[in-house]
């Protein structure tokens, strides 16, 4: 079963959180593809920054994923994994109420993941039911045809 | 508090994580708090009954208990403030019935609506196991800490027959035997020292200490210290449907039993241990696939990855999925593991005790509801976790929700005349009830009636 994360955090007004904000998102890709491409449970994720009323600068970093099974187990594997962790660590350092105690360990990570999340399974249609491991299954399978 | 490296002090930590006790009577009492001073008035009252883990040598008691608090039974009696209770696990502090938690467990709204404890309106803020070595001694213990209960204003869920009766093991069950006819708890995790990357080090389990596998916690601030040396309990009351389990054997056996040339008798032991992965007398189809031999009922010494067809053991088998052993995942890492302790409620099934409840008191132990039991039960619905197991929607055989939506409640069973086929497996078990509780250090027990 398919399930929606929707990761959405203000961030501090300055120009150097700007400026961190403008460069996570930018690198979000190349930093996460390999312990997504691992994890083999995620079928879309990206990133997004959130303009200010005023047009000028961002309100907010929003990270949506829709991802096979539940959440809070396997966000052990996305901390485990340095280039999701980094990239995670590197959203919540630019919080605007940051994450207390820090995030250091694995629970950390997991208060700061559910205190930020917007989504709930009932939120997301799915077009299809089949998980991402089925899914590169069949293609893999196909293509050697 | 930074996580130690030193080795815990088993005088600390609540018995029953550390040592499978083997007293034959036992009692689980579910409460709700009132106050607080009633609440710390019951736990001190009933505190010098709690066993530890340091060994008892040849002075076993006679009665003993063990507390568990839930996330809201501890924001009752601590002394913790929101911001440090804020530190612990999102799956302690939502609980068991949270829309988070249902991502794994999947017991679905009309079967949690119908929980006997642990939904909206029914909520539990503390258990307390209690153990005789005799029918009496448990009566004893337990009318202690009932009497305690009444005088701090508790309430006290009565989960059997109809809100009458308590949570007791039924003693003449044989010892480590469930209602389906299995002998259970035959492998538990070894609960070694000293090897942070093994899930089944004592690390793995207890809080305040490094391990890579289920990283316990809480570990820092005001929250880990209260946490040090305590250990989750995932505590279910597990209704087990006999009928629908024996209805399902004898129909089964009935038609399989020319394909394989085997009696009636014994395609319906064939079945019953396709479905669990060991026969009823606890030997490993994977050792003995074609008969069970009493010689190997606490056989733990194998694993599965050399069976990659399900030939010897189906792929969803209920050990097969609750503890795959060697097995290939397909995620990173090594499968974790579960303390369980266990024990069978209500009367044997027979023609006058059919309508009569009956099932498994479970007690799963972890030092991460969400990276240990949560991640085994969503294995146990969907069999996702590895990529040699042909059906990615499938269920473990015996303890699976059905009623989870996309799964796929078929099982096959390969065999070397070809597979059979079960087009949909029963409910055999339904959740009556669950709270995630912390079974807390005996200093921090002592703590919060200080």
């Amino acid at each position: 079963m398919t399930n929606p994360l929707t990761l959405y955090v203000p961030i501090k007004q300055d120009a150097k959180t700007q400026e961190t904000a403008q460069g996570i998102h930018d690198n979000f890709v190349a930093a996460v593809t390999a312990g997504l491409d691992a994890s083999a449970i995620v079928h879309y994720a990206r990133i997004s920054l959130i303009p200010n009323a005023s047009g000028e600068g961002f309100h907010a970093i929003m990270l949506m994923t829709e991802f096979d099974g539940p959440m809070n187990p396997y966000l052990k594997f996305f901390w485990d994994n340095p280039g999701t962790k980094l990239a995670f660590s590197a959203i919540a350092a630019i919080a605007l109420t940051p994450p207390n105690p820090p995030v250091t360990d694995l629970t950390g990570f997991e208060n700061f993941i559910n205190n930020n999340n917007l989504n709930d399974a009932g939120d997301m249609y799915a077009a299809y039911p089949q998980t991402v491991k089925e899914i590169e299954k069949a293609f893999s399978t196909a293509k050697a045809h | 508090m930074p996580v130690s490296n030193s080795q815990p002090d088993r005088n600390n930590v609540q018995g029953m994580i550390m040592r499978g006790y083997t007293h034959p009577w036992s009692c689980h009492l579910i409460f709700k708090f009132a106050t607080q001073p009633g609440a710390k008035g019951f736990i001190k009252a009933i505190l010098p009954y709690v066993q530890s883990a340091a060994d008892w040598g040849d002075d076993k008691p006679e009665m003993m208990l063990n507390i568990g608090l839930t996330f809201t039974g501890l924001k009752v009696v601590s002394k913790l403030t929101t911001s440090d209770l804020a530190g612990f696990p999102p799956t302690f502090k939502q609980g068991p019935a949270s829309a988070g938690s249902q991502q794994s467990l999947n017991d679905g709204k009309s079967n949690i609506d119908t929980w006997v404890f642990g939904q909206t309106g029914k909520q539990v803020d503390c258990v307390v196991h209690v153990y005789g070595m005799d029918e009496p001694a448990l009566n004893k213990l337990v009318k202690i800490v009932a009497d305690a209960a009444v005088a701090g204003g508790l309430t006290e869920y009565l989960p059997i027959a109809n809100g009458t009766k308590r949570l007791e093991e039924y003693a003449t069950v044989p010892r480590n035997s469930i209602h389906f006819g299995y002998l259970d708890g035959i492998d538990q995790p070894a609960l070694n020292w000293g090897n942070p990357d093994d899930p089944a080090d004592l690390s793995a389990f207890l809080i305040g200490y490094p391990n890579n596998t289920s990283q316990p916690g809480p570990s820092q601030g005001n929250a880990g210290v209260f946490a040090k040396d305590g250990c989750y309990n995932a505590f279910r009351m597990l209704y087990q449907d006999v009928d629908t389990f024996d209805n399902f054997l004898d129909t089964n056996a009935k038609e399989i039993a020319p394909k394989l040339g085997l009696s009636i008798a014994d395609a319906t032991e064939w079945m019953a241990a396709k479905l669990n992965g060991r026969w009823r007398d606890g030997s490993p189809l994977e050792l003995t696939p074609d008969k069970p031999n009493p010689e190997l009922s606490h056989a733990t010494a194998f694993g599965y990855s050399g069976d990659t067809t399900g030939m010897k053991c189906p792929f969803s088998a209920h050990n097969r999925v609750a503890n795959p052993r060697d097995e290939v995942l397909s995620e990173p890492g090594l499968p974790p593991r579960l303390i369980r302790r266990g024990m069978a409620y209500g009367q044997p099934f027979n023609s006058k005790t059919a309508s009569e409840d009956r099932g498994l008191i479970g007690l799963f132990l972890c030092g991460s509801l969400s990276n240990q039991f949560e991640l085994l039960y969503s294995w146990i619905n969907t069999t996702n976790f590895s990529n040699i197991f042909p059906n990615q929607q499938g269920q473990d055989a015996l303890i699976a929700n059905r009623s989870m939506p996309g799964a796929d409640t078929s099982f096959t069973i390969p065999t070397s005349k070809g597979p059979v086929e079960i087009e949909s497996l029963p409910q055999f078990v339904v959740t009556r009830g669950t709270a995630y509780c912390l079974l807390p250090s005996i200093s921090t027990l002592k703590s919060i009636v200080e």
